[in-house]
C-alpha cells in the first residue's frame, strides 16, 4: 500500500510527454527559444573576448576554458529548467488558486509531490547544447600546446556528481523562493527574481574577490545562498583554469552545501505549508 | 458596427472623455499598490544585474590595463557601469510587461469588443493604463533608484552633462516610452490576423534584447567582417535603451544628438500610424467575421 | 466510538482591509489594517460511521472551511478534531489513505490529459494494486456511465461528465470517510440527479461516512438524514430534516378541491391564501389551527379533497438561515453593548 515514488515519477514524465506532444507547436518554439537565449549569451562573450583576452588578471578565465564554465551553466540551467522551473511556478500558482489542497490530500510525500509534476521536456536541447559547448571547448584546449590538462574517467565522474550537487542546490534556492507565495501572495515575478539571483552564478568568481564589497558578494553567494560553488565547483574540475584537480577547500563545501541547502529548503516549505490558508473556490 | 465608433467617439465632449481616462488611470494605479510585497522586491532585484556588470568589467579592464589602455570601444571602466545604469533607466521607461500578450488575449477571448462597443479607444486607454502603471513604478522606484546612483555616482567620470544634454535625454526617455508602447502594441494587434503572436513576441524580445544596446554598449559589435554595427544603426531598437544611455554619456553629441532625436520621433510616428492602421483594418476584419 | 469527533474547532483569519481611493492605496504601501474573521467558531460535532451528514448554510457560513479543516489542509486557530483516530492537520499517511475531498469548484485531474491517466497517477500514489485499480475503476466508470470518455482530454468533457471523473478519481482508494463540497454545483437537473443516485447506491453499498455541504436541496433531501445547519461560523441546528421542518416553520399548507365552484365563495377572504384557482384554493395555517380551521370549514363548504403537506424545504431553510443571521445579530449587539 505505500506509494512508488518511482512509478509515481514515471508517470508525471510520461504525462507530462504526452501533454508537450500534443501541444507541438509550443513544444518547439520553447526549444527554439531557451536555445536562442543561450546564443545570445555566448555571442555576447565572444564579443567580449574581442577586446580581451581573459577576465581577471592572472585568473585563467581564458576564452576556452571560459566556455567550459559557460557550457556548465547550460547543463544546469536545462536541468533546473527540465524539472522544477514549471513546478515551482506550479507550487505558486497552486497557492494562489487554492489547488495546493488536493496535493495535501495525498498520502505522499508533499514536497515530492508539487517538485516533479510538471516535467518540461523542451528544455533538454539547451542542456545538450551545453555539453556540445563544454566538449567542443574542452578539445581546443586540450589541443592548445601550452596548456597542461588531463582529464580522464575520474574528472568526468567528479564532474557529473557536482554538477548534481549544483542542481540539489538551485533547486532548494527556487523552492524557498516558491513558498514565500504563501505569505506574499502573487508570486508571479518568480521566474524574474529567479533571473536576479542566478544572475550571480553566471561568472566566475574571482572576478568577486577584489574589494570589500565584492568580498561581501562572494561570501553571501557562497556561504549564505551557496549558489556560486553550483557552477565554479565544478566547471573548474574541467576547464581546470589554474589548478589541477578536484582538492580544493570548495570541492567538500559543495557537498556539504548540496545537503545543508536541501535541509533548509524542507524545514522552509513545511514551515510554509503550516501558514497556508487555502484560497477559497 | 466599426463605422459607429468614431461618431460615439465624436459626441463626447472633452472633459467626459478626459474622466473616463482619469477613472482608468485610477482603476490602474489602484491596482498595482495591491501587490505591494512584489513591487518592492522586484525594484531593488533589478540591480542586481548591473551588480555583476560591475564586477565582470571590472576583471575585464583589469586585463586590458595590462597591455596599456584604459578604454574598450572609447568607453573606459566607469563610462562601461554608467552606461549598464543609464540603460536600466531607459529599459524602465522603453519595457512594457505584458502589453503584447495582453492584447492578444483581449483578441482571441473576444473581450476586444467592449471597445468596440463603448465609446473608449483601446490603445488610449491601454496607453493611460501603462502610464499609470509607470508613474506608480517610479513612484516607488525612484528610493532605491536614487540610493544605487548615488552609491555608484563615481563610475560618472565626466559627472553631470550640461543642461542641453540632460533636456534632450528627459525627451528621449519620453520618446522611449512610447516607441516601446506603440510597437509592442503594433506586435499585439497582429492578433487579429494570426491568433498565436507568442512567436512574434518572442522573436521582438529577442532583437530588442541583442539590439537595443541592453547587453552592450553597440560600439562594442564588429565593423568588419560583416557592418553588424552598421546594420544596427538602421533599426528602431537602438532608440529603446541605447540612444537614451549614450546621449547622457556624452557617446552622440551636438548635431548627431538632434539628429538622433529625430529619427526617434520618427519611429514613433511611424508606429503609431501603423498601429491606428492595424487597429482599423483589425476591427473591421474582426466584425466582418461577426466576432 | 464515533468515526468524526469535533471539539470546540475553530479558525479565523486576518483579512486585510483594502479601502478605496489612491490616496488610500498609497498609504496601504505602508500601514495595512486586518480584520480578525472567525470563519468556523467554536464547532463541536460527532458523526458515527455510516452516516451521510448534510452540512448547509448561506455562502461563507464556514462549511467549507469546516470540510478543509477534518482533511487537514488547514490547520485550526484552537480546538481538536479526530477523524477515525487521526488529527486531521498532522497529515499522516496512514489517515490521508483512508478519506477523500472532492470539491465542485475546484478541480485535480490533469486538465490536458485523458481522465485515465489521473487515475493511473492516484492508482501509484496510493500505492493500489494493478488488479484492485482496474476492478475498481472499471465498477466506477460503470456505474457512473463514462467508460467511453476516459481517454478524452478532461478539458473536452462537460462539467457533469468531469464532475463524474473527479468523484472516481477520489473513490479509487476506496475512503472511508469522504467529504464532499458541493458536489452537484453548476450541473443541470439531470446531471445533479445521477450523481445523488451514484452517492445514494455508493454509500449504501460501501457504508462509508459521507460529509456533503450542497446549496440544493434536492441533495439534501435525497440523501442526507441528519442535516447540521452552519451559520456565521457556529452549528445553528443538528438533527434530522423532519426537526427541521418541525422548529422552523410554524405553518401547514392545505389545499382544498372544491365540490364546485360556488362553495369557494367565503373562503377567498381567508387570510394566508396563496392562490386560487377554483374551484381549488391554497393557503397556510398555523400548525396548532390546522384541526380547528379544517373542522370549521368541512361544516360549512362542500369539500372533495383535501391535502394537508409541509411548507417546500427551500422556505423552512430560507427561514431557518434567516433566524440563525437574526440570533447572531442579537448576540452580537449584546455582546458590544456589554463591552465598554
Amino acid at each position: 500500500m505505500n506509494p512508488s515514488y518511482l512509478k509515481v515519477f514515471l508517470t508525471f514524465a510520461r504525462n507530462s510527454l504526452v501533454r508537450d506532444m500534443s501541444f507541438r507547436f509550443n513544444f518547439i518554439l520553447t526549444c527554439f527559444a531557451s536555445v536562442s537565449w543561450a546564443l545570445m549569451n555566448f555571442l555576447l562573450f565572444k564579443i567580449i573576448y574581442q577586446h580581451t583576452d581573459s577576465i581577471g588578471v592572472d585568473t585563467g578565465w581564458h576564452e576556452n576554458e571560459f566556455f567550459i564554465f559557460l557550457g556548465t551553466i547550460w547543463i544546469i540551467n536545462s536541468l533546473i529548467q527540465t524539472f522544477f522551473m514549471a513546478n515551482a511556478e506550479g507550487f505558486s500558482e497552486m497557492i494562489r488558486t487554492g489547488s495546493l489542497d488536493f496535493a495535501l490530500l495525498k498520502p505522499i510525500d508533499t514536497q515530492f509531490l508539487i517538485s516533479f509534476p510538471r516535467i518540461n521536456w523542451a528544455q533538454i536541447p539547451n542542456g545538450l547544447l551545453g555539453l556540445s559547448l563544454v566538449i567542443y571547448s574542452l578539445r581546443a584546449l586540450m589541443n592548445d600546446s601550452e596548456k597542461v590538462i588531463s582529464i580522464g574517467p575520474v574528472e568526468w565522474i567528479l564532474y557529473v556528481f557536482y554538477i548534481g550537487c549544483g542542481v540539489v542546490v538551485m533547486y532548494s534556492v527556487m523552492i524557498i523562493l516558491a513558498s514565500t507565495s504563501i505569505w506574499l501572495g502573487r508570486n508571479q515575478n518568480l521566474h524574474t527574481f529567479w533571473f536576479y539571483i542566478t544572475n550571480f552564478y553566471r561568472y566566475p568568481m574571482e572576478i568577486y574577490q577584489k574589494s570589500g564589497i565584492g568580498m561581501a558578494l562572494w561570501g553571501t553567494f557562497t556561504f549564505v545562498i551557496p549558489i556560486l560553488v553550483v557552477s565554479n565547483v565544478p566547471a573548474r574540475i574541467l576547464a581546470q583554469p589554474l589548478e589541477r584537480g578536484w582538492y580544493d577547500w570548495q570541492s567538500l563545501y559543495a557537498i556539504f552545501a548540496a545537503a545543508a541547502s536541501l535541509v533548509v529548503s524542507r524545514w522552509v516549505f513545511k514551515f510554509a505549508l503550516s501558514s497556508y490558508r487555502s484560497a477559497s473556490s | 458596427m466599426s463605422q459607429a465608433i468614431p461618431v460615439a467617439e465624436q459626441s463626447l465632449s472633452l472633459m467626459q472623455r478626459a474622466r473616463i481616462w482619469w477613472t482608468f488611470f485610477q482603476v490602474a494605479i489602484n491596482e498595482r499598490l495591491v501587490y505591494r510585497g512584489d513591487f518592492m522586491i522586484g525594484t531593488l532585484m533589478r540591480f542586481l544585474p548591473t551588480l555583476t556588470q560591475i564586477f565582470l568589467w571590472w576583471a575585464i579592464y583589469d586585463v586590458v590595463a595590462q597591455s596599456g589602455s584604459d578604454s574598450i570601444a572609447s568607453y573606459r571602466y566607469g563610462d562601461m557601469v554608467a552606461y549598464y545604469l543609464m540603460v536600466t533607466i531607459a529599459r524602465a521607461f522603453s519595457s512594457m510587461p505584458g502589453l503584447t500578450s495582453g492584447i492578444a488575449n483581449q483578441v482571441r477571448n473576444g473581450e476586444v469588443k467592449k471597445f468596440l462597443i463603448q465609446p473608449i479607444d483601446m490603445q488610449g486607454c491601454l496607453l493611460v493604463q501603462r502610464i499609470a502603471h509607470k508613474l506608480v513604478y517610479y513612484l516607488i522606484a525612484t528610493l532605491p533608484f536614487a540610493l544605487v546612483f548615488f552609491l555608484c555616482r563615481d563610475f560618472f567620470i565626466d559627472g553631470w552633462p550640461s543642461t542641453e544634454v540632460t533636456i534632450v535625454f528627459f525627451a528621449s526617455l519620453i520618446l522611449t516610452f512610447l516607441l516601446g508602447f506603440f510597437m509592442e502594441s503594433a506586435i499585439g494587434l497582429i492578433s487579429f490576423w494570426f491568433l498565436e503572436v507568442t512567436s512574434l513576441t518572442f522573436i521582438y524580445m529577442l532583437m530588442n534584447f541583442l539590439l537595443s544596446g541592453h547587453m552592450f554598449p553597440l560600439e562594442l559589435l564588429p565593423e568588419s567582417p560583416i557592418n553588424v554595427r552598421g546594420f544596427v544603426e538602421f533599426l528602431p531598437f537602438k532608440y529603446l535603451a541605447y540612444f537614451p544611455a549614450a546621449v547622457f554619456l556624452g557617446k552622440v553629441e551636438g548635431p548627431e544628438m538632434y539628429r538622433g532625436l529625430a529619427i526617434e520621433a520618427s519611429w514613433v510616428l511611424f508606429f503609431i500610424i501603423i498601429s491606428r492602421i492595424m487597429w482599423i483594418r483589425g476591427v473591421k476584419r474582426y466584425s466582418g467575421y461577426g466576432g | 466510538m464515533p468515526v468524526i469527533e469535533i471539539k470546540n474547532l475553530s479558525k479565523s483569519y486576518r483579512v486585510y482591509q483594502k479601502r478605496e481611493g489612491v490616496m488610500a492605496s498609497i498609504k496601504g504601501l505602508f500601514h495595512r489594517e486586518y480584520k480578525e474573521v472567525h470563519a468556523v467558531n467554536d464547532i463541536s460535532l460527532e458523526v458515527e460511521e455510516g452516516e451521510f451528514v448534510a452540512f448547509l448554510g448561506p455562502n461563507g457560513a464556514g462549511k467549507t472551511t469546516t470540510l478543509k479543516l477534518l482533511s487537514g489542509v488547514i490547520n485550526p486557530t484552537s480546538g481538536t478534531c479526530s477523524v477515525l483516530g487521526h488529527v486531521p492537520w498532522e497529515r499522516k499517511n496512514e489517515y490521508r489513505r483512508r478519506f477523500a475531498l472532492v470539491m465542485g469548484q475546484k478541480n485535480q485531474l490533469w486538465w490536458d490529459l485523458p481522465a485515465a491517466e489521473s487515475f493511473r497517477l492516484n492508482q501509484h500514489i496510493y500505492g493500489i494494486s494493478a488488479e484492485e485499480f482496474n476492478r475498481t475503476r472499471d465498477e466506477l466508470t460503470d456505474m457512473l456511465d463514462v467508460t467511453r470518455l476516459l481517454s478524452q482530454p478532461v478539458r473536452e468533457l462537460s462539467l457533469g461528465e468531469r464532475m463524474k471523473m473527479e468523484l472516481i478519481a477520489a473513490l479509487l482508494h476506496k475512503p472511508d470517510v469522504l467529504f464532499l463540497d458541493e458536489p452537484t454545483i453548476g450541473l443541470d437537473v439531470i446531471a445533479q440527479h445521477k450523481i445523488q443516485q451514484f452517492l445514494k447506491h455508493y454509500q449504501e453499498t460501501q457504508n462509508n461516512t459521507i460529509l456533503l455541504t450542497s446549496h440544493y436541496m434536492k441533495d439534501i433531501s435525497a440523501l442526507c438524514k441528519r442535516v447540521v445547519i452552519i451559520a456565521g461560523g457556529e452549528i445553528y441546528h443538528d438533527g434530522s430534516l423532519e426537526e427541521i421542518v418541525d422548529r422552523f416553520s410554524s405553518h401547514k399548507i392545505v389545499t382544498l378541491q372544491m365540490a364546485n365552484d360556488r362553495s369557494l365563495e367565503g373562503l377567498q377572504n381567508l387570510p394566508n391564501v396563496i392562490s386560487v384557482e377554483a374551484p381549488k384554493i391554497k393557503f397556510r395555517v398555523d400548525r396548532e389551527d390546522v384541526g380547528q380551521t379544517l373542522g370549521e370549514i368541512l361544516g360549512l363548504h362542500d369539500v372533495d379533497d383535501i391535502v394537508v403537506e409541509d411548507p417546500p424545504l427551500e422556505d423552512v431553510i430560507a427561514s431557518a438561515f434567516s433566524d440563525a443571521a437574526e440570533q447572531q445579530k442579537s448576540q452580537q449587539e449584546t455582546i458590544e453593548a456589554s463591552s465598554p
